[in-house]
Order: structure tokens, then sequence, then C-alpha cells
């Protein structure tokens, strides 16, 4: 697959202050989560991916084009800020239109674009209220609203699910998936992992500036070996298979509990551990109620990573 | 050997019922503006006319030390009720008090509007006169200060300075004019102070309004009075009005031909106002429509 | 029973809030859930004694929530949602602030404003003027604030918005560090329910100002059928025909995660022995419970 969005040696800095520094990467059609803690420069690199500031050094490019003063371009990217940016005396449907109409759209069709995507976030009923009277989760629809409107082929949102309710997030979340189906770029950035999660496995994770990793999730996993995988078994009889694992080279750590029932196998290797497995469960007739990785998910990669 | 326990800990004080639940407010206003750069200036600066004045009882009473500076004049300076007011209502003063009030006051709503605390005070048991009451003080400390005390210290130094009580003797109701007018001025100030301030989540725009209500309600009947020639048109003036205020207290006759009531009428009626916009804006929620 | 209300309405002019709210809360940390303009902040308010309700009766930490709102601000700590401070304070005059603001004697306030700032991880900066402090700091000043006067009842809201996951993990953990304790009940109300999974024991879901579901958060998850999420490794086309085999109706989903219904003769062990036989590696297994999303799409009525 090529690369839809591609950065070289991207660096900027504010004055003296580093704002991303090094990034060279290549993102590739479907959902991205962009990751890392407060001031890794996740937001000043979705602000050079589209155009809004220039590179200090290197390049980005869209579909092979570079994106600094490439207005044509902006058309294709759809972008919903992290911070509120509205006119708080316009109403939600003027607000739509004089940013729809921006674009090279015919009258009529602003008008259906922008009723199209308020409706699609639920603000058709709140339309003509005036933006100042929204609740924050109506700013937020707002926003997002506005990213989606000219149906970009690249939809680039900040921290889109912050603040709003279950549903609405679920909702998010099922368009984002729809859109990565119709073959679009969509790259997310959130604080909430699991949110991140539930939307894609291909994460770029920053920290200080720099990519810290970049990858599929449980690749990324599996490639940090300071850290053995944790294996959670929940059985009725958790000592008898501790104690037959004992003797293994590739079982690292053996802990019990918290609870009386849980045995925590920390390995290497487990491929090996978990051919072991079935075996031991048949032959001691151990009844298995769960068998989980605590350590395999995002947090625990970004915890292992950025280092808590 | 003990451990102490890690974690959260309890404490094992007991609450105490304040007489004046509004005073940790107030206390904190006057700190604030101590924080303030140029306030320690202004506040020095302002308490210069009360020293100016004080000098003057001074001088009243030791005439024969300054008998180069009467050339000719049967008097230098009396200590009498104009003397009095003309501290009082003198445009000096009650300039220097707006000043204040710009650097003091301004934040004492609009602050908390603005960083939303409103919703920490009254999660906590505190009524909302004692907040109003809290804010309210601070201003009238700052005011009192420059009002109350150097007003009884001018009839204190003069007992002192003269030996006598007969000054006292001659004008027995200047000291309970010198309180009424204090209070009258500083609550008119503390109301004008907490409306203005209620306004606004912006601090600097709440400073540049006290200031130029203060001098443009001024300017404009200064326009009007030049065109028309109409007395009257001093009520439009916060300034005028407090001087004419003042000069019912001390017993002088109003620079104006105008009834002072009218005047004392409009300082309240924007007492008034500011009591109703105040309990409409201090609310522990914002109530979304 | 720490929080108890009956039959509680409450409107802003015309739009009902609050429509009958029934709640009974006696310990731990409860979760307050629902859509925006479910009358969360309504409830939170009522019970803050912020607002008077229209109809219905309740009592809090033993005081009624009508007559004795101020007896019930003494004992209830309060963490807003969006950020709150006064400029030109340092933390600790700050805390030590509302705790007097709270009815604490001076000295005590100050005493304990300084436990309480150490305590939320404050205590490096607590000189510091708050206008410097970062979106993470001032979160956790809002919780020192509100912890401040020891309160019986602790209400936070939103106390994770804006956080990134460090700051957040560290705010959830101290949150349940709290609750731990068996004398302070905390109620949180939160969009994030993840959150709420791990630091609560008991929800509350609301929907259109009425109470959908409560209770214990385990409880309410179970399911009653007999279904496992399998995670596996190795060529399962035979493991999957054998599992059929036996009775066992089999989905597999995007995550490459199968979802087994067992049947009720099937014990646990014979997947494992079907595994064995095929020479499958099982990765993940679990018995599959309803997800907290999941269900409060349920409970509000929405797919």
């Amino acid at each position: 697959m090529t690369a839809v969005i591609q950065t070289k040696n991207l660096s900027k800095w504010y004055g003296n202050v580093l704002g991303l520094s090094d990034v060279s990467l290549e993102v590739e059609q479907g959902v991205t989560g962009l990751l890392g803690p407060n001031g890794a420069g996740k937001s000043t690199f979705l602000k050079l991916i589209t155009g809004q500031i220039k590179p200090s050094i290197g390049h980005v490019a869209i579909q092979g084009q570079d994106v600094w003063n490439n207005y044509p371009l902006f058309g294709r990217i759809g972008f919903c800020p992290e911070q509120d940016a509205f006119y708080d005396e316009m109403t939600g449907w003027e607000f739509m239109t004089s940013l729809l109409s921006l674009y090279s759209f015919s009258r009529a069709d602003v008008q259906s674009r922008a009723e199209k995507a308020l409706d699609f976030v639920e603000l058709a009923k709140d339309k003509d209220r005036l933006i100042r009277g929204y609740s924050r989760g109506m700013r937020q629809r707002l926003k997002l609203a506005q990213a989606v409107a000219h149906d970009p082929e690249i939809i680039i949102l900040d921290e889109p699910l912050n603040g709003l309710d279950p549903l609405s997030k679920r909702k998010v979340i099922r368009l984002i998936k729809d859109y990565k189906e119709a073959g679009k770029t969509v790259i997310v950035s959130s604080h909430v992992l699991p949110e991140i999660e539930a939307l894609t496995r291909t994460i770029i994770l920053l920290h200080q500036g720099k990519i810290l990793a970049r990858g599929d999730i449980h690749y990324i996993r599996d490639l940090i070996d300071k850290h053995p995988h944790m294996i959670s078994v929940k059985c009725s009889d958790p000592r008898r298979l501790a104690s037959s694992l004992v003797g293994e080279p590739s079982v690292l750590n053996i802990q019990f509990g918290p609870a009386p029932d849980t045995v925590v196998f920390e390995t290497q290797d487990r491929d090996k551990f978990f051919g072991l497995i079935p075996r031991l469960i048949v032959d001691h007739r151990i009844d298995v109620e769960e068998i989980t990785s605590p350590d395999d998910n995002l947090q625990a990669v970004f915890d292992y990573l950025v280092g808590k | 050997m003990v451990i102490s326990e890690q974690g959260y800990v309890h404490w094992q004080g007991t609450f105490i019922e304040r007489r004046f639940p509004w005073w940790p407010i107030t206390r904190l206003g006057i700190r604030l503006a101590f924080k303030r750069k140029f306030f320690k200036f202004v506040f020095s600066i302002s308490l210069l006319p009360a020293v100016m004045f004080s000098t003057g009882v001074y001088i009243s009473e030791r005439l024969d030390d300054f008998q180069f500076m009467l050339k000719g004049q049967d008097r230098l300076l009396e200590v009498n009720p104009a003397f009095f007011k003309s501290y009082f209502t003198s445009e000096p003063l009650l300039f220097l008090m707006v000043m204040i009030m710009v650097l003091a006051g301004a934040g004492l709503i609009c602050d908390d509007l603005k960083y939303n605390s409103l919703q920490l005070y009254f999660s906590r048991p505190l009524r909302k006169r004692d907040y109003v009451l809290g804010k309210m003080a601070t201003v009238f400390f700052f005011l009192l200060i420059l009002t109350l005390v150097p007003g009884l210290l001018f009839v204190l130094l003069k007992l002192i300075f003269a030996g006598s009580f007969k000054f006292l003797a001659n004008y027995p109701w200047i000291p309970v004019s010198v309180i009424a007018f204090s209070l009258l001025v500083t609550l008119f100030f503390a109301f004008y102070t907490l409306l203005v301030s209620s306004l606004s989540k912006n601090r600097r725009y709440v400073s540049i309004l006290l200031f130029l209500v203060y001098i443009f309600s001024n300017v404009f009947f200064g326009i009007f009075y030049s065109i028309f020639h109409n007395p009257y048109f001093c009520l439009l003036s916060i300034q005028c009005d407090i001087q004419q205020v003042g000069a019912a207290f001390f017993r002088q006759s109003p620079h104006y031909d105008v009834p002072w009531i009218y005047s004392f009428l409009v300082l309240a009626a924007i007492c008034c106002l500011s009591a109703f916009v105040l309990k409409r804006k201090i609310r522990g929620v914002e109530v979304v429509k | 029973m720490n929080v108890e209300l009956k039959d509680i309405h409450f409107n802003y002019g015309k739009i009902t809030a609050l429509d009958g709210v029934d709640l009974a809360l006696s310990e731990g940390a409860c979760g307050l859930l629902g859509p925006n303009g479910a009358g969360k902040s309504t409830l939170l308010r009522i019970l803050l004694g912020f607002l008077s309700p229209e109809r219905g009766e309740g009592r809090v930490l033993g005081y009624d929530i009508k007559k004795e709102q101020f007896l019930i601000r003494r004992s209830v700590g309060y963490m807003p949602e969006d950020d709150c401070l006064i400029a030109g304070m340092d933390a600790v005059t700050f805390t030590a602030y509302f705790g007097e603001m709270s009815g604490m004697p001076r000295q005590e306030a100050m005493k304990r404003a300084h436990d309480v700032l150490f305590y939320v991880g404050l205590g490096e900066s607590r000189y510091r003027l708050l206008e410097t402090y970062s979106g993470g700091m001032k979160q956790r000043l809002k919780l020192a604030q509100a912890l401040v006067h020891d309160p019986k009842l602790l209400f936070l809201d939103e106390p994770t918005s804006n956080l990134d996951p460090q700051g957040r993990n560290e705010i959830l953990d101290l949150i349940k560090d709290i609750s731990s304790k068996k004398d302070i009940q905390v109620l949180i109300s939160s969009h994030i329910l993840p959150d709420i999974e791990y630091t609560c024991s008991h929800v509350v879901i609301l929907n259109k100002g009425k109470v959908a579901a409560q209770g214990d958060i385990e409880a309410l998850k179970e399911i009653q059928y007999s279904l496992y999420e399998i995670k596996t490794k190795g060529e399962n086309g035979g493991f999957l025909k054998a599992l059929k085999d036996k009775g066992c109706r089999v989905e597999e989903t995007e995550d490459q995660i199968m979802k087994v219904y067992m049947p009720a003769n099937l014990s646990r062990n014979e997947i494992f022995q079907v595994a064995l036989r095929e020479n499958i590696q099982i990765r993940y297994f679990v018995k599959s419970r309803t997800s907290l999303e999941d269900l409060f799409a349920k409970t509000v009525g929405v797919d």
C-alpha cells in the first residue's frame, strides 16, 4: 500500500521551545491512533501535516504533494482541532454554511452538506441556536461536523471524543470505522487509551517530540523485551498448575493473588508457555475459568515505553 | 515502633462556627490587593491628602510659628465644618478612591467569574450574603482608612493641639457627620465596585469601566452644564453627587443649587441596581438555558 | 445509608431535568452515568444543596436535602468539572482558604492543606502560583480542595477530563485509595466508562431524568448463558470444526476473537482437550460479560 501522508525529518521549534523533532514516518490508509503524554508534540504534529504551520526542518507530503501553502490540497483534508474555535455569536447552521461556502460548492450543495453533517452529529434540532449556548458535548460534535462536511479523504481529529457522552462516543467510533471501510485515512489523537484501542491497532506514540513507537499494538508489545509477558490464569487449582510449571525455564516469575484462585505467570517465551498449558490443564483436570494477558494492551505498552 | 498508615488520612479536628463567616474572604481580598503592582504606591499616595490636612490642623493652632505665611491675613486656616467638607469632597481624594477601587476592587467578583471559583465557594457552608459581605468588607477596609480614620484623626488632633474642648463644644455634631458620611461614601463605592466587577469576566474591562464611568459621568455633566446652564445636570455626575451630599452632611451650602436629597437618591438608586445585579449574577451554578 | 433520595423532581422552566429519581447509596465508590442531558449535573446540584427539588424528599448523610443544606455542605467535598482557581494565590493558601470556608479553624486548615497537597502529589509545587499550573495539576488541586475538610461524601464531576494517560492513572489511583476507606462515599460522574469500571463497584445510570439502572457493576454485567471469548494461535480450522461437533456455536469477530456459545453439558476442560488434540494455543479465554458500554447503551435504550 502506498503511503498517504509522508513526513521526512519533520521538526518544529517555537522560539526555543521544542515542538517536534526529527519525525520521519508514513501513514497509510485506515485509522491511525496518535498518542503521547501532554507536551509530546501531538498537536504540533497534527498542525504540521495539515499545513497550518511551517516545519522548521523537513517536509510533509500528502499523496506526494508538499503540504505547505498548497491550498487545493486542503479541500481534501478535514481537521477537528482540540480547542474550541467558534464564533460564539453565530448559530450552528451559520457556522457550518459559512465554513462550507469557503470550498467551491454551489449554494444548494452547501446547504445540503451542512444539513447532512448536522444531522449526522444530531445537532439538526439545535442548529438555529447560538453557539454560545451550546454545551461542551454539542460544541465537540459541531467541530466534528465541520471536519467531515466537505467529504474529505484525509480526516484528522484531535481529541474528537473528549467531552462526548458514551453514546455519542460510540457513534463517532462507528463513523470513524465506516470511513476506514470507505478507504479514507483517519488520524485520531486521544488521551483515553481504551478509546484508541476500540478504534484501531495501528498507533504512533510520540514522546518528547520524537517517535517512540509506531505500528501494530501487539507487535510493539512483543518487541518490548525488558518486560516479560504476564499471563494470568484463574482456575480451580492454581497452586497445582504453578507447581508443574516451576521447573520450566521459560517461566520467570510466578505470583499468586490477589484473588485466591488466580495465578500470574511471567514468561519471555509465550509460544512455549501456551504450548505447555493445554496439556497440564487436561492432565490435572483443572477447571480453567479465565486466561488473560493483563499487560498485552495499549495501556501497558504506553506505560512501559513512556516509563511511569 | 510504628509505621504510620500510608494513603489518605482523616482530619481529626472539629469544625468551628464562625461569627463572621465572611471574614476569610475579606482577608483574602486585602492580601491579594497588596500583591498587585502599583497598589502599594497608589495607596500610599492616597494617604497624602490626609497628611496634608493633618498638617493644616496643626498650622491652624500654631499660627504663631507661621506668621511669615500670614502676610496680613487675619487667619491662615480655620478648622471648621468647611474644612471637613473640603477634605471629604476634595476631587483628588475621590479620584484616588476610584483608583484604589480599580486596583483592589476590580477583580473581586470578576476573577471569581472568570476562574469559575463561585461554585467552590457555594459548595461550602456559605450564604450568598456572606460572600457579598466578604467582598464588600474588602472595599470597606481600604476606603474607611481614607475617610473615617483621617476624619476622626482630625478631630482628635484638633483637640490635642488646641488643648481644649472648644471645638467640640462649637460643633458637637462633627464626629457624627464624619462617621455617617464616611460610611455613606464607602457603602456607595463598595456597591459601585461590586456592580461593575460582576458585569464582566475580564478584569481589564472592569478596571477601565470603573474608571471611565466615574470620569465620563463628570465629563457629560460638564458638557451639558456648559450648554444648558441647568445645575440639575450635576445629578449625572457621580463626583458631584457625592460632593452635594457631602456639603449637606457638613451643613455647608451645596455648590450647585439642587436639593441634596436628589443626589442622595441617585446614589441610592445605583446601590439598589447593584444589589439587584449581584443577586442575579452570583450563583453557584450556571443554569443552562 | 449515605444518600437516600425518593421521587425527586426538578424542572428548569419547562424543561424537565429530573423526573422521579429514587436512589440509595451505602458505601464505596459509585459511578454516575448517563447521556448528555440525562440530569446528572442537576442531581449533583441537588445533592449539594445548590438547587432544591420541586417534589420528593431525600437525605444526604442523614441531613434533609431541603432544610439542612448547610450541614450537608460541611461534610461534602465537590470537585467541579471545569477548572477553578483564584488568581494570584499559591496552592497552600488556596486549599487552606477553602478549608476555612468549610469551617475549619485557620491554623488547622493550613496544616491540613499541606497534608492534602502532599497526598494528591502537589507537594513539590505547592508554593507556586496557580496560574502557572498545568491542566493535570489543576485537576489535582481541585481534588485537594475537595478533600481538605475531610468530607464524608465526595462528588467528582469528570475527574479525569483533559488528562494524559499517566495523569489519568494517577488520579484514578487516588480515587481508588480514597474510596477504599470505608467511611468515605465517593460519587463519580464521568463519560469515560473504563474509568468508572476501574474505580467503582456500583453504578447508577440515569436517562431522561430517571434512574434507568443501578446496582453492582459485576452483577449487572453478568450474562446468563455460557458464552466464552477465545483467542488462539495456530491453524484453527480443525479446532473450530471440533468445537462445532461438540455442539458449540462459534462466531468470529474482527479482532480475531472467537465467541463460543457452549451447550450446558460441555465442561470448560473439554475445550482445552480439543485444543490439545488440534495443537492449538489458547491465548485468551474469558467468560463473556456485557461490557459496561453495551450495558449503558442497552439501558439507555439505543443500539
